[in-house]
């Protein structure tokens, strides 16, 4: 409230750095939000700070759920603005024959308040000018910051956002108090209708208490006091230990989901007091599967789960926001809600089987919508079991994995009906498994339905038949709104659509079977919403489905070393029908990267592109009675000589050998040849039959591998022989 | 009375504590709603300029919810204790922890959070954001920064408090089963309640007649739309809230399929859409004149 800089201070124009504390006090914002404001608070006041010519040492945000805060340490205490350069006259009319100044460049300077001392001739290509240098006056931070410091809270976003009084001011939830200090004077900034004030507020709901705060050490020591912890860094690990130790009195340790699932980090910003509680609930509900168990601690109490060897305890562990007076209390009553709760789940799982085998299931599907213009699940499980057929054929499936793949698309959505996946949506697949095998479903089927919406965090499908049932499923997914027109642009994306491409591309390069996306696409026609649009269209979306799911090649997380954009691009610009063979050239190309024999294939795709690019080649065959040279006759023979090797080896996708084959093979005999024999020559029969010869060499590497000619490597000088 | 607050003690306690802050004390309405906030006194009361302060306790239906009254926490049927604050008060977070206390609520003994909650009536047109208020875990209470009813875009900001009677008095009291709770001189809960919870379960799950229902939310709907073509908009909000309970009623049943849900859903909002709009048209001279003197 109280502004105690001294004017002194204000106005001096060289004073020491000092430190600039920013604490946006709030009602309890959202754990998913938080990670996002403390980036947002710390990249937004860098670029503010600097935009505002007030450097700093060193910059960092942090927060809990009841506050935001800014620390700048080292923050200039005046602002730092280049001079300024105004042009005046030019030097022609700023003096005369004599060199004194004329009525012109005084009237300048007068109008704009310098000196001559300050002035310069500058040289340009439109003349020489007369500058005059203004330093710029030297305002100092504190008088800058009132203004910047709600400009920087302006800028912070959230996925949703409210108002909360008349002001229009919008946030994440409710913003209640500002503590701004700058050294250990208190900066007047407002908000809305709030007011910035010297103080800090802890306590938590319960206790709220306003501390005067004089300066950022008293700060942080005010919140240390208080049993703050500020930094969300040390929180976590603080939380993770505490939760390791209670359950390592138990002989166990905290399940490993619940990090993996990201309880530890939803918990990490619920709290800004942590107090780890133990407790436990009735043994009877181990009967119901870990997830569920798992989920509905997570879900419902936020409380981490406890095993031992793998399996779980009767027990929990829950993170409290701050100390209660009486822990047992709080202790019961936790426990008595997780009993509850368990036993409406396990009323759910006992309802559920009451409807089982999982077939019976299944047939309620029809009544869910998958989308209102792509009918039903009943209908999205009939495409999957037809979109097996291809692939089954590509991966050369047994009968007995072709049997069990058909019956797990016919059953992989089923669990969607169960009490079980409407109360825990996120166990959908998972509860799937389960009902599959309590319907004595053969085990593959029960994995794969559980498999089918991977990956998801760094889980893969690790079934065969999984993978290929989670393949298919975004496949028909994303086949199906492109059919529709419906795709992803810039950030929309509502329905998944490139995460379910990713996840393709992730399953394929894992499973690494061939992936023929033309066969796919013919299947998948001859269905809705294909059907019923001209086959133009069709053949139109089944170019876009291709073309993105290859888009997704260059966000797609390589081995090292991960492919260069154009090794990329030279293997896209070769066949492109099976995704993984796609991939797996993109590899071994950029393996040869450094490879002498790279850059020879190269060479002769570069040179054979570049003469066909200027003729118009219209002879589609060589032939070899018009071959009229020794250097054309020797590259003829020795394509006829290599080329079923260089098929054969293409065949077995030994693209590394192939290419140094390809290589070795062409780039001398090619290099005499441009040396010896001219292509264009008047007579074009003889020209057109040379340049079908460098089209045949040409085609012999492009259309089995890449186009190199695509390469970078080209553009680089040529490596000391 | 500390130590034996009984369920009536509590509702007459929070009575007392939001007529302090300047509550119109409102009674229940009388046509089954699944929430405080189908009240006209809260639907309507958020929208427009006016000041409002509101409090009152609302039975609330939730068929889905029923449990035969095996469940200690779930019932079909359950009190909520609403307050409804336009414009909403900078300490608003503070007074309601106030309310808590003046209950009898030893709230120092128990771990209180607020937990994220985008709380949403698709059926309404409503949304704001706010909290779930957890004691030990247990959700207690909604608390929400209303931003939109009936479609319409708020001005002034109104807070809603819906506080869970029962889980409120099962905390004062140390109960573990709501049925027990005492809720009066020598009465129980669940000497209350505790057949209804039976029957009416039963009813909402097994006995409900699903074609009478829905010929019932086809004439709700209709009739909506005539009275207010009519300029009817109390009669016409009634039918709506008939339509949503019917609604309610029918997926209880299993009779409303995923596909059929959002049709639903959207043919309520319409109604509710433009119950607010004629609300508004019809308050606007009035607040004028209202708003002279405030």
């Amino acid at each position: 409230m109280k502004r105690r800089t001294p004017v002194s201070r204000l106005l001096s124009p060289v004073s020491r750095a000092t430190d600039l504390l920013l604490e946006i006090g709030t009602e309890e914002l959202p754990a998913a939000y938080l990670p996002g404001l403390i980036e947002q608070l710390g990249r937004e006041a860098a670029t503010l700070l600097q935009a505002h010519h007030l450097p700093y040492e060193r910059a960092e945000s942090a927060g809990t759920p009841r506050r935001l805060v800014l620390i700048v340490r080292g923050l200039s205490a005046t602002q730092r603005k280049p001079a300024e350069e105004v042009r005046g006259p030019s030097k022609q009319a700023a003096y005369d024959k004599d060199g004194k100044p004329t009525a012109a460049l005084l009237g300048f300077l007068r109008a704009q308040g310098g000196s001559l001392a300050h002035t310069k001739v500058v040289s340009s290509e439109r003349g020489d000018y007369v500058y005059l240098v203004k330093e710029p006056r030297a305002t100092p931070a504190s008088a800058v910051l009132p203004e910047l410091l709600p400009q920087l809270i302006g800028r912070l976003r959230a996925p949703k956002t409210m108002r909360w009084d008349a002001s229009g001011v919008r946030f994440a939830r409710p913003i209640r108090w500002l503590l701004a200090l700058y050294g250990t004077s208190a900066l007047r900034c407002s908000l809305g209708t709030l007011q910035s004030a010297s103080a800090t507020r802890v306590g938590g709901p319960l206790r709220p208490r306003a501390v005067r705060v004089r300066s950022l050490e008293g700060y942080l020591r005010t919140l240390k006091q208080a049993g703050v912890a500020l930094d969300q860094a040390q929180r976590r690990a603080w939380i993770e230990q505490a939760v390791g130790r209670i359950a390592g009195q138990a002989r166990g340790a905290a399940a490993p989901e619940m990090v993996s699932h990201g309880l530890l980090d939803e918990v990490t910003h619920l709290v800004e007091r942590p107090t780890p509680l133990a407790g436990r609930f009735d043994r009877t509900y181990l009967s119901l599967p870990r997830e569920v168990l798992l989920a509905s601690m997570a879900k419902y109490q936020r409380v981490f789960a406890v095993e031992a060897g793998g399996t779980l305890l009767p027990q929990f562990i829950a993170i409290l926001e701050g100390p209660p007076r009486r822990p047992a209390e709080v202790r019961k009553v936790m426990e008595r809600i997780l009993n509850a709760r368990l036993a409406d789940s396990l009323l759910f799982w006992i309802e559920d089987h009451q409807r089982l085998p999982l077939q019976r299931m299944a047939e309620a599907l029809s009544g869910v919508t998958f989308h209102e213009r792509l009918g039903s699940m009943a209908e999205k499980t009939v495409r999957l079991r037809a979109l097996a057929e291809p692939l089954a054929e590509a991966w050369q499936l047994t009968e007995e994995e072709r049997a069990h793949l058909r019956r797990a698309c016919q059953l992989a959505k089923a669990d969607l009906v169960s009490t079980m996946v409407k109360e825990f949506p996120t166990l959908q697949g998972v509860i799937g498994k389960h009902y599959a095998r309590d319907s004595e479903e053969p085990a593959p089927v029960a994995e794969a339905i559980e498999e089918q919406y991977l990956p998801a965090g760094n889980q893969r499908p690790r079934t065969l038949l999984g993978g290929a049932l989670a393949l298919l499923d975004k496949y028909d997914t994303l086949s199906s709104y492109f059919g529709l027109g419906i795709m992803p642009t810039g950030d929309q994306d509502p329905f998944g659509l490139r995460r379910a491409a990713q996840g393709i591309v992730e399953i394929a390069w894992t499973v690494h079977r061939p992936l023929p996306l033309g066969a796919l696409f013919r299947t998948r026609t001859s269905m809705e919403p294909f059907r019923s649009v001209q086959p133009r269209a069709a053949a139109t979306a089944g170019n876009q489905v291709q073309r993105y799911l290859l888009d997704r090649l260059d966000t797609f997380e390589w081995p090292t070393p991960a492919p260069a954009p154009d090794t990329i691009d030279a293997v896209l610009a070769g066949p492109c029908d099976d995704l993984v063979d796609v991939m797996d050239r993109i590899v071994t190309l950029q393996g040869l990267h450094n490879h002498p024999a790279l850059r020879k294939a190269a060479k002769v795709i570069e040179r054979t592109r570049n003469i066909l690019r200027g003729a118009a080649l219209r002879q589609p065959q060589v032939d070899p009675a018009r071959l009229a040279e020794a250097p054309e006759r020797q590259l003829w023979e020795l394509y006829r000589a290599h080329e079923p090797r260089l098929a054969g080896l293409a065949q077995d996708k030994a693209y590394a050998e192939a290419t140094t084959l390809f290589g070795e093979v062409f780039f001398e005999p090619l290099h005499r040849f441009f040396d010896q024999v001219m292509v264009n020559v008047p007579d074009e029969a003889l020209q057109q039959n040379r340049l079908a010869l460098m089209q045949a060499i040409q085609a012999l590497y492009t259309d089995r591998i890449a186009d190199l000619s695509k390469l970078t490597l080209l553009h680089h000088e040529e490596p000391a022989a | 009375m500390p130590g034996s607050r009984t369920f009536q003690h509590i509702v007459r306690a929070l009575d007392a504590f939001w007529e302090q802050e300047g509550c119109v004390i409102v009674q229940p309405y009388d046509i089954e709603m699944g929430a405080g906030t189908f009240h006209p006194a809260t639907f309507f009361g958020a929208l427009g300029p006016a000041p409002v302060r509101a409090a009152y306790v609302q039975p609330s239906r939730r068929p889905t919810d029923g449990r035969y009254g095996k469940n200690p926490l779930r019932m079909q049927r359950y009190y909520q204790y609403q307050v409804l604050l336009k414009p909403s008060p900078e300490d608003v977070q503070s007074r309601y922890l106030k309310s808590l206390r003046a209950v009898g609520l030893a709230l120092d003994d128990h771990d209180l959070r607020f937990v994220q909650d985008d709380w949403e009536s698709p059926t309404l047109g409503a949304w704001g954001l706010g909290w779930e208020v957890w004691l030990d875990s247990l959700e207690v209470t909604q608390f929400t920064y209303f931003q939109q009813v009936g479609g319409v875009d708020l001005d002034p900001i109104s807070c809603e408090i819906t506080y869970g009677l029962e889980r409120i008095a099962m905390f004062v009291q140390g109960a573990a089963d709501v049925y027990k709770l005492a809720y009066g001189p020598r009465t129980t809960y669940g000497d209350l309640h505790l057949a209804n919870e039976r029957e009416s379960s039963a009813y909402n799950f097994e006995h409900a007649d699903v074609a009478l229902h829905q010929q019932l939310f086809a004439s709700c709907e209709q009739d909506a739309t005539r009275l207010l073509n009519a300029k009817l908009l109390l009669p016409a909000y009634e039918q709506l809230l008939k339509c949503s309970h019917t609604f309610n009623l029918l997926d209880a049943r299993g009779a409303v399929s995923q596909s059929d849900r959002p049709r639903f859903i959207l043919r309520i909002r319409g109604i509710a859409k433009r119950c607010a709009e004629l609300y508004l048209e019809r308050q606007a001279p009035e607040t004028r004149d209202r708003g002279q003197g405030t």
